[in-house]
């Protein structure tokens, strides 16, 4: 008969992947509470972002009203507007300067995919960031509702902590 | 003179040593995509030489590939902060090129909303341009009294920031109880809400020594560069499209055009907050004359085809004079949409402006500018 | 003012402001625009917009200049045709500074050189863009 597995040996041997795990966690919900985002606002969706993080709607409840202008120094990049194919270098320069690990979120119809500006033969304007490089989380709207950016970044932060921390409101 | 250039220390003065210092195109204080090539020399502004483009977004060629409804969209994201005047102006064009009739009520609702949206512009302005003098507060009581502007204008047209609410003819519908109601109280919460703002910004110590005296523009540099709206009227000239040109029910509102004559950063700043109180008495005697009767024009034709040539409508956006110029070859689709823009007027002097200008100043002159980016890149 | 100007001094016409949206219109021979502009310049108008339509089936191009007056609210609308196959014609910066920067925009969106200007770089177009997309036979 196979005796009882020592349970204190088992911790022990366990103990490097178990922290390992733990601290996955917390590291996650640290950096969900605490998302920075850098300052990129192109166009009108960039209005809707400040009015976010303004009184209403308060993105600081979320922990991320701290807009940074440096990209050294954030987490997030909300692109926010149409991105041109004169500026598309200067977005992935932006993107390059970005610490590990850093998220993308798109906001808006123009970040999404090309928005209302796309018609065929434009010779202007790149279709979605996600030509440039990749996007965790797709803001639908022209622009989209404050609220909207943050269920985008509550949902981003679900992404970083595997599990949804605040309740999402049932539609009417 | 308080605000002005210290010159240097005769034993300082070192042989010149330019360097170049890039502004931009992503930085918290352009309002947008504009990237700036400072000639620097030391902390003073050499030469500042404005380079745009980064958020060109075709609309001249949109206006050629869509038909005039279709183009609709498009006029309230070219100056989004001041939507309402963009669509104002390129419906009245096409109303009077096609004799379209726009009825009273109409009118008067236009004028009512285009003015809510110059006092939402205008806060977003004071917001962002204490934010980059450095000053965060601001910000967020001028976002609190612009929800509350955007609350009444989304009970009516649905959207908060890039509407699309007047139709060739009239407007898409009509407003209900709730906006007047509503509209009459903004306006009472709004006024000591003014005065709260002149004793903790405008006279505030700080922003005074910040911009007397600074970045000053004379009034015939407008002239030559074509500059209009607050910064020809902070330089002491009285131009205003709806005084010059008048269009809609402007003849029958009486309101003054505020100008101020020393021409620098502080000048311009009381031509905005001036023109905060003139529109709110402007949204009021509207209110009060307003009539009943339909908001939409009879016989609108489904499919409107200008007659062949060329046709102008001007308005006083938010920025300065917008001017719409469609040239007709008598199909659906408009052979040529010009959008004349007051923020490339306005920014084409800042060259000039600038020279010798410490770089903080610089900065404050921008701001005072009142720049919206895609409004210069179209 | 919206009504009509009596008896302008030729090449100015007066056209009917409520239909049109400007006062006065003027056609002008392509090295006629610089002394228009002069002429505007000392009458005290200032510089609203530079423009270009592209006539393809006449094989020309047109250069719109508008002109708006600070005190007196008048509006002036100079034309200028030039042929398409060599569209050149100069430039009114000197007497306009701001003619520059709507020079360049012209020059980007249709390819009309302005002879003597400063700098004819690109404005909106990207760095190194060398198509003209407002051209009636552009294709991307």
């Amino acid at each position: 008969m196979e005796t009882q597995p020592d349970l204190a040996q088992l911790v022990k041997d366990c103990s490097p992947i178990l922290r390992f795990g733990l601290l996955d966690d917390w590291l996650g919900l640290a950096r969900a509470n605490s998302l920075w985002p850098l300052t990129f606002g192109l166009a009108c969706c960039a209005i809707e972002m400040m009015a976010a993080g303004a009184s209403r709607f308060d993105l600081a409840r979320f922990g991320a009203e701290v807009f940074r202008p440096s990209p050294r120094q954030a987490d997030v990049m909300i692109v926010a507007g149409t991105i041109n194919k004169k500026m598309a270098p200067a977005v992935k320069t932006l993107y390059d300067q970005m610490l590990e690990p850093k998220w993308v979120i798109a906001m808006g119809n123009c970040a999404i995919s090309g928005g209302p500006f796309v018609f065929p033969g434009q010779y202007a304007v790149v279709e979605g960031v996600d030509k440039l490089f990749p996007v965790d989380v797709f803001i639908p709207g022209c622009p989209p509702r404050p609220e909207a950016l943050i269920e985008g970044i509550l949902q981003l932060e679900e992404k970083l902590t595997g599990k949804r921390r605040w309740p999402k409101v049932k539609p009417e | 003179m308080v605000g002005a250039p210290i010159a240097p220390h005769p034993a300082a003065i070192a042989p010149k040593e330019t360097f170049v210092l890039n502004l931009g195109p992503q930085h918290p204080a352009t309002h947008g995509v504009l990237r700036i090539k400072m000639t620097m020399d030391g902390e003073y502004v050499d030469r500042a030489e404005p380079v745009c483009g980064y958020i060109h977004r075709m609309h001249e060629k949109m206006g050629e590939n869509r038909t005039y409804a279709q183009f609709l969209p498009n006029t309230g994201r070219i100056d989004y902060l001041s939507a309402m005047h963009y669509t104002h102006a390129f419906v009245s064009v096409v109303e009077r090129a096609a004799g379209i009739q726009v009825p009273p009520r109409a009118e008067f609702i236009r004028v009512i909303t285009s003015e809510l949206n110059r006092i939402s512009s205008h806060l977003v302005w004071w917001g962002a341009f204490l934010l980059d003098l450095g000053g965060f507060t601001p910000l967020l009581y001028a976002f609190e009294d612009r929800e509350r502007i955007l609350d009444l204008l989304e009970g009516i047209t649905g959207a908060r920031l890039t509407y699309c609410y007047y139709r060739f003819g009239g407007l898409c519908n009509d407003v209900d109880d709730t906006f007047l109601e509503g509209t009459r109280q903004f306006i009472a919460k709004m006024r000591p809400r003014l005065k709260m703002y002149r004793a903790l910004v405008t006279d505030n110590i700080i922003l005074r020594k910040r911009l007397i005296g600074i970045g000053p523009i004379s009034a015939e540099l407008c002239r030559r560069y074509g500059a209009t709206g607050p910064v020809l009227r902070g330089s002491g000239v009285t131009y205003d499209v709806r005084k010059a040109e008048p269009y809609s029910v402007y003849p029958e509102l009486e309101f003054d055009v505020p100008t101020f004559p020393e021409g620098d950063s502080m000048a311009r700043y009381l031509v905005r907050m001036e023109e905060l109180a003139q529109s709110l008495r402007i949204i009021e005697q509207a209110l009060g004359k307003l009539p009943s009767g339909p908001v939409m024009a009879e016989k609108v034709p489904r499919v409107l085809k200008l007659p062949a040539g060329d046709f102008c409508f001007a308005v006083e956006a938010a920025r300065g004079r917008f001017m719409v110029r469609v040239v007709s070859d008598n199909k659906e689709v408009p052979y040529r949409v010009k959008l004349r823009t007051p923020c490339l007027s306005n920014l084409s002097l800042f060259e000039e402006a600038s020279r010798g200008l410490f770089l903080a100043d610089a900065l404050a002159l921008l701001g005072s500018l009142d720049l919206v980016i895609p409004d210069i890149d179209r | 003012m919206n009504e009509t100007v009596p008896n302008p001094a030729p090449p100015l016409q007066a056209v009917d402001y409520r239909l049109k949206g400007y006062h006065l219109e003027a056609m002008v021979a392509p090295d006629q625009v610089v002394p228009a502009a002069r002429a505007m310049d000392e009458q005290g108008f200032s510089l609203d917009t530079i423009t270009g339509v592209d006539w393809l089936a006449q094989e020309q191009m047109e250069v719109v200049y508008d002109y708006f007056h600070p005190a007196r609210g008048l509006r002036t609308v100079v034309r200028a045709r030039i042929p398409r196959d060599q569209p050149e014609i100069p430039t009114i910066s000197g007497v306009f500074p701001g003619a520059n920067w709507h020079e360049r925009e012209t020059h980007d969106f249709f390819g009309i050189r302005f002879l003597e200007h400063p700098d004819l770089s690109p404005f909106l177009l990207p760095e190194d863009a060398d198509f003209h997309p407002l051209r009636k036979d552009y294709t991307a």
